[in-house]
Order: C-alpha cells, then structure tokens, then sequence
C-alpha cells in the first residue's frame, strides 16, 4: 500500500483510520470522537432503545480499538463502520432473544415464581418499528439503510456486502411483508 | 402510505449522553492500547488470541460495572432463579446449552471483536488474506487464519453464544453487570404483528401468488423442492364443515403434492430421481400452455433402507385433550411403530408443563416397551415446547445410528410454546441441530390452537416435512404409507431452476411454491438449504406459460429492452430445467439438466397422462380457492371433470376424495 500524503489540518477519515492502524492513538482518539454520534444513531436506529443503543455503541467502540489495527482502506471509512455497528445491533438483538428463551424457560421450571414477568419494550418504538424488527436480518437491514439511513440501493450494497440488485430484492419482499403489516395496525394509530 | 410509514425510520435518535460518549470513547482508548503499540494483529495464532481477549473482558467488566451500579438490587433478584434454572440444566447434561454454559472465558472471546466483524463481509476472505501476507513484516502471520473464517457463518453464532457465558456467574461483577440485560431481555411479549391469518385460531401464514413474468426480464425461475402436504388437509377440513379457506392460506403446490403420482421413476439409486417434463395446452385459457414437471424419487427397496433412530416428541398439553388430537396421535404412532424394523429405536419425549422423557432409546423389537410407555401418556399442563425440543435432540444424538436416519418427530397442535411466538429463534435451534445429522418433522393435529406458521418454519428448518392430520386415514396415510419417502430422504436441499427460450416463450407463471421462491443466485450455492426428496416421493411443478405470438401476452415489449432474439442457435427448445441435489450427508450437490424440447408437448390436453390432467385438475382447484385471476371464468364443474376423467386407479381413493371436495366448494361458493 502507498502512503498517503494529505494535509494535516483536516484529516480525513481514511487518513486518520490509516494512521490510527499502525498504531497512532491520537489518531485514533480522534476518530473514534468524530464517529461516536454516527455509531450511536446507527444502533439507536437498529434497536429503538435507549439503553441498548448505549450498549451496542460502547461495544463498537471496543471492537472499534481492535478492528482498527486491520482496516485496509479497501471500502469507505463510514461504510466500514456501518458494517461494525450492524453487526454488533445483529448480535445484541441476538443476545437478547436468547435471554428471552432462557427466560421462558426459567419461567416454567421456577414455578416457584409465579406470577407474570415484567414485559420488555424498546423505550422508542413505534408501530412501524414493531414491523420492521419482525423482519428477517437482511431485509432489515435493507430497509434501515434505505429507509432509514437514507441511502442509495448503491450504498446499501455496499455496506450489507451485496449486489445492488439484492438490495433491491431485499427492499421489494420487506415492503410487501410490512404493507400487509402495516395495513392493520397503522390505521389505529 | 407505507411510504410516509417508512419515513418514521428516518427520525433520528435522542442526542447520546455525554456520560455514556466518554466511557465508550475510555472503552475504545483502552482496547485500542491493549491491542499493542505496533501494527501487530491479533490472531497470529493461538497464544495472543487467548491474551487479547481476556483484555477485552477486564475491560468490558470494569466499564460495565460503573454504568449498571444503579439498579443491581433488582438485577440479582433476577440472577439468582436463572442461576438455579442452568444449574438444573447442567445437571441434565443438555448439550446443546453446555458450551454456553462452560466455555472458558478466553474463548469466549478469541477473535471476537474481528470475527463478529467480519462475518458480513464476503468479498473474498483469500484474496484479502494473500494481501495482507504481504504487506504483514511476519509473513507467516496470517497462517492460520483462512481456517478461522472458513468456520465463519457458524463460528459467529457460537462466538455469540459464548460471550455472554458470564451471566451466569450469580454475585459476580459480571453477574451483576448483565443484570440489568437480564431485565432488558425479560420476556419481550409477543404482541407485534405476525402476517398470519387467523382461521379459527389456528395461525396460518397469508401469502401473495406468483404473478406473470416476463421472460426477457426475467428468464429464470428458481425454487426449493418442499413436498410439504398440511394445506390439503387444512383446506379439506375447512370444506368438510362447510366453510371455504381463506384464500392466502391455500397453498396450491401442496395441494398437487398431496397426491402419489406415478411418474416414471430412475432405476438405481446412483440416480436419485427422474424428471418427466410435459406441455399441454391450458384447460383454463386456450392461449396458453403449461408445462408440466413431474419428478419422482428412487423407490428403497426394504433391504437396503437404513437404520432409523426415531424420537417422538409429542405434545401432552392440555389443549392435546380431544379425542382428534392425543387419542388420535397414539393410535398413528402404534401404525408407525408396526411398519419398523426390529433393529430400529424409538424414544419418546413429552412436553407439557415440564419435559419428561417417557421411553429412552429403545429398539423396534422390544415393541411391547414402546406401546406400553405410548398407552401411559395422559394430557395436561400447559406447553413447555423448547424444552421438549431440546430433550428430544438429546435422545436423538445418544441413539445415532451413523449413515441411518435419525429424526425427530414432533406432533403437536401447536400450541408449541407458551408465551413465545418469536418462531425465528425457535428454528434457529433447529437449523443448528440440522447440521449434525438430526432431521425434524412435524405432525399438526387438531384444530383450533394450529399455528401453520412455526410448524412450516420449523419443518423447513428441520429438513423435514409438516403435515397435517385430521384422520386416522390421513394418519395413515402420512405416517404409514409415506413413512419410507417421509423417513427416508435420498436427496436433500433440492433445489429447481428453470430458464426459459425467450424466443419461443414470452411470459409465464409459476402455480403455487410462492413460500419456496429462492433467489437465483441460491441455486449455485451449496449453504442455502432447501427441500429434500424421500424415497419414492413424487414433487410436481407446473408453470403456466405464455408462446411468443400469443394474444395472451400481458407485457408489450419494451421500447429501449433488449431485442427478442428471433431464434437462439437451440432452436426451439421452450426451456432448460436444471435440478440440484445433495446425496443426504454430502456437502457437495450435484447438478442434473434436462432441455425441454418442444416434443415433450402433448398433441391435446386430452392425450396428456392422467397424472398430469389430475395433477392440473388439484391446480386449479387450488387456484380457484385462492382467487387467482387466471381461473376466474374456469368453473368447478371443468375441473371435476378433468380429475373424473384423470382419476385412474386410486386404490386408497384420495383422487375419489379430492373430487367430493369439489362439489363440496362449487356448493359453498356462491
């Protein structure tokens, strides 16, 4: 790989990442604060609480002091970043469903519990969240990134590691999955 | 409106705390010392892997303790019962939450942070790897890796289910760190909305029909070769009292699948099935044609069928306290049990309130155990279904008869879990348990709690078949006379591509299989799982296809499109149908092609095999309960014709059956 000469006054995120990669902490430093409003709105998006969102943030930017030593300058800095901070929504919101089972479980062996358990919401969540999250991965991802990301099929290919087309495709079956969704429960609202 | 709908996605988030930026920004700092001055990476082997994530922990645990100090008294309340529950499920030795449970930490987390990453990224893994060996000052660093990745898609999982081995540590500060995501995740209640269709109460899944395509946009067809059944059965209990189905719930690929046809057959079991393609012109519409593709399964000869380790998971529940489901379910098992092999073993696995194994792996020849323990099952309590799953799985593994069938068989009215309705996390388990050998189907009986949906997922999941059953004949029918195709697969994860000759077809429609679409790109990939084929099993496919020329033609072409090709150099070859299949075990699938010439069109509709005219007859029929435009003006009287001319033989009268259900909808259907 060339060096890369830029001006230092600006740094640009590829710069900063690459200077943080062999091992620049200020550079690092640097970054991580530029992006850290990015990462947390990524993953508030990607799970409509407050406190997780909190969660899967810190868990990016752990990640993020490891990940950093790697990153190849082979896709877009914020591109990158998206794919870290999905991943690590994907894995909270597994986490979480596994809790639940584990919960589930626990609530018919300890009888002696009894009652009702506490349910659990996303502080944030709206109908139209409540259909998104029954989604499938992928077409979740799809429609955040379109939706509610704003960006274009291109771009959502980029980060989900795709065709665009499959985005597209993704797009196409969530829409239609959510319109029959949403067609109940959007009009009570 | 979904559009304004989907603008809500866009809102942003509330502005981050400052309290919770610095710690996160302290936590990336850290990491990122600990992760060594110089450009040194952190899986260069086995050593510093087990170093760099015991860092990760203590500094997770340390961060996590500040931030979750507040709200620990709730939190160990909460600890402790889940502690008691995992002890009890130590004590049980359920493999399948083990290395949950007792992964070391340090393999909890090795190569988390990068693997978790990395698993979304697929642009060549090897590629990357060479680049990076280059530019590394070690040269050999890189090494071990590719083996790592190539584990990826489930070593993500597992690295997931590891991780979060420390709530189980009650009073520890780890312990008290996830308390608070142990109230997080405290059963998020089920009242999102699912796209089902309530049919009574039982839960069956709406789905949209195939529309026409046209061939220059999209000349290929793919789909997963699923010879599920339990929509007939639905829609002839739905008939029988007088009600018509819900047209989203029929599924009209089912509905043909059904049906025992009698395509030709391959003749030895190097060649797992044999396709027969037939056109015919379309009863329903003089401008078109359809073709027709019958595939059919070898047959196992009694000899040379494997050894079967079956557990029966069966459902004691409460709701199962009706004389067509509990009574009904013991008298189709004793049938099953009389068709096995003495040296076969059954196990069998209650759930309700509690998991209970009734009868440990026992062989077909002590039959008198296993009826015995079959007259002992009473109903009641309430569902524990996971629980009964993962015992069942249990059994399953310690009875493993290698290069046998080992399946699970759950039978069940569907009321699987009380209280959770996330199917998705359900077939995960089951996906997992998949790749080890252990196959799941699933029996539905009753009606009224059916929940069609998780009962699909989960067999789809299983690599095995859901069926319905409202009669001891349809029991015997399932379990007995199909038991071999439904026991013994002899090609898994079939998968169908067809492409069309856009020269000489325009457009066409593919008639049911809507819920077993695959993308094009699934076919070529071997990691996408789709239906298999038992011994014997017949799967039909029919497509409704428009000539080029036709007045039937919908699409006008496209201005700027590309070109009809006036004739490709194959001549008038209508279609090319590639078939994928896996020999059950094998990871690699093999690929069979068969072209479509234009003599495989029948002179009339009338010259074609009674199969065929049947098969179209249930297709239908099947359309017509769903509404599908295209037979809007084809009347049941047509069809009831068709399938009396068609009926053949029909020695166990299912044909004679289909034709009383019919009558039976042209009479509701005014």
């Amino acid at each position: 790989m060339e060096p890369k000469t830029r001006s230092d006054e600006e740094p640009a995120d590829d710069t900063l990442a690459e200077r943080a990669s062999v091992g620049d902490r200020e550079a690092f430093a640097m970054l991580v604060e530029r992006h850290y409003a990015f990462i947390h709105r990524v993953a508030w998006k990607w799970c409509r609480d407050r406190s997780a969102a909190e969660d899967i943030a810190q868990n990016v930017c752990l990640r993020l002091g490891f990940a950093i030593r790697k990153w190849r300058n082979e896709s877009a800095f914020r591109t990158w970043l998206y794919r870290i901070t999905i991943n690590a929504a994907h894995d909270h919101a597994r986490f979480i469903a596994r809790e639940m089972r584990k919960v589930e479980a626990l609530a018919v062996h300890a009888t002696a519990l009894g009652e009702d358990m506490a349910s659990y919401k996303p502080s944030h969540s709206d109908y139209v969240w409540d259909a998104v999250r029954t989604l499938p991965d992928k077409q979740r991802d799809a429609v955040l990134l379109v939706y509610g990301e704003e960006l274009s099929h291109a771009d959502a290919a980029a980060v989900m590691g795709c065709a665009e087309s499959t985005v597209s495709y993704h797009l196409h079956t969530a829409r239609k999955r959510l319109e029959t969704l949403l067609r109940g429960s959007g009009e009570e609202q | 409106m979904i559009d304004k709908d989907l603008k809500r996605l866009a809102r942003n988030a509330p502005p981050p705390l400052e309290d919770a930026k610095r710690q996160a920004l302290d936590a990336a700092l850290q990491a990122f010392d600990k992760a060594g001055p110089e450009k040194k990476r952190p899986a260069q082997g086995s050593a510093p892997v087990g170093r760099l994530s015991r860092i990760v922990t203590s500094i997770r645990s340390g961060l996590m303790n500040q931030r979750y100090m507040a709200g620990t008294a709730l939190a160990t309340l909460m600890i402790l019962p889940a502690a008691a529950y995992m002890t009890w499920q130590i004590a049980r030795d359920q493999p399948g939450f083990e290395p949950e449970l007792l992964a070391p930490l340090e393999t909890g987390r090795s190569a988390g942070p990068d693997m978790a990453m990395e698993t979304p990224l697929p642009p060549a893994p090897q590629q990357e790897e060479m680049e990076r060996a280059d530019a590394a000052p070690p040269p050999m660093a890189a090494a071990p890796r590719p083996a790592q990745r190539a584990l990826n898609p489930v070593g993500a999982l597992q690295q997931g289910m590891q991780r979060n081995s420390i709530t189980l540590q009650p009073g520890s500060e780890y312990g008290q760190a996830n308390a608070q995501r142990h109230q997080d995740g405290m059963v998020r209640s089920p009242d999102y909305p699912v796209p089902q269709i309530e049919v009574g109460r039982d839960r069956v899944e709406a789905v949209a029909s195939h529309g026409v395509k046209s061939v220059l946009e999209e000349p290929v067809s793919t789909f997963s070769a699923d010879v599920d059944t339990s929509s007939y059965a639905m829609v002839r209990r739905a008939l029988k009292q007088g009600v018509v189905p819900a047209p989203e719930t029929v599924r009209v690929e089912e509905l043909i699948n059904y049906f025992p046809y009698d395509y030709p057959g391959p003749d030895t079991a190097s060649m797992p099935f044999r396709a027969t393609v037939t056109v015919t012109p379309t009863p329903w519409n003089a401008n078109t044609k359809l073709l027709h593709i019958g595939v059919k399964g070898y047959e196992i000869t009694p000899s040379e069928r494997p050894a079967a380790n079956l557990v029966f998971l069966l459902d004691v529940s409460g709701s199962m306290n009706e004389a067509d489901k509990l009574p009904l379910l013991k008298s189709a098992f004793r049938l099953l049990v009389n068709t096995l092999d003495p040296d076969d073993t059954v196990s069998i696995v209650t759930y309700a309130g509690e998991a209970g194994t009734v009868l440990e792996p026992t062989p077909v020849s002590d039959k008198r155990t296993i009826l015995d323990a079959m007259d002992t099952l009473r109903p009641g309590g309430s569902t524990a279904g996971a629980a009964g799953l993962s015992e069942a799985y249990r059994l399953a593994e310690k009875g493993f008869k290698e290069g046998g069938v080992n399946r699970v068989m759950l039978a069940t009215d569907g009321d699987f879990n009380v209280g959770q309705s996330d199917d998705q996390s359900l077939t995960a388990l089951i996906e997992d348990k998949r790749e080890s050998g252990v196959f799941l189907s699933v029996f539905g009986f009753g009606q009224g709690n059916y929940n069609d949906q998780l009962m699909q997922a989960i067999a789809q999941n299983g690599n095995g078949i859901a069926a319905y059953i409202d009669t001891l004949a349809e029991a015997e029918k399932t379990l007995v006379q199909e038991a071999s195709a439904s026991l013994f697969p002899i090609a898994s994860d079939v998968k169908f591509q067809i492409e069309f000759n856009p020269a000489v077809v325009a457009e066409y429609r593919q008639i049911g299989f809507e819920t077993r679409a695959l993308n094009r790109e699934d076919f070529n990939n071997d990691l996408v799982d789709a239906g298999e084929i038992g011994s014997g099993h017949t799967v039909t496919a029919i497509y409704e296809i428009t000539p080029v020329g036709s007045p039937a033609i919908l699409t006008s072409d496209l201005r700027y499109g590309e070109e009809r090709p006036a004739t490709t150099e194959l001549g008038d070859e209508l279609a090319f149908l590639k078939i994928r299949a896996k020999t059950p075990g094998e990871a690699e699938s093999q690929l069979t092609e068969i072209p479509v010439m234009p003599e495989a069109e029948a002179e009339s509709f009338a010259s074609a095999a009674d199969d065929v005219r049947f098969s179209i007859a249930v297709a239908a029929f099947g359309q017509k309960l769903r509404n599908t435009g295209q037979v809007a003006a084809f009347g049941y009287d047509e069809i009831e014709r068709i399938a009396r001319e068609s009926r053949g033989d029909d020695p166990f009268g299912y044909r004679s059956e289909f034709l009383q259900l019919v009558r039976l909808a042209e009479g509701l259907d005014r």
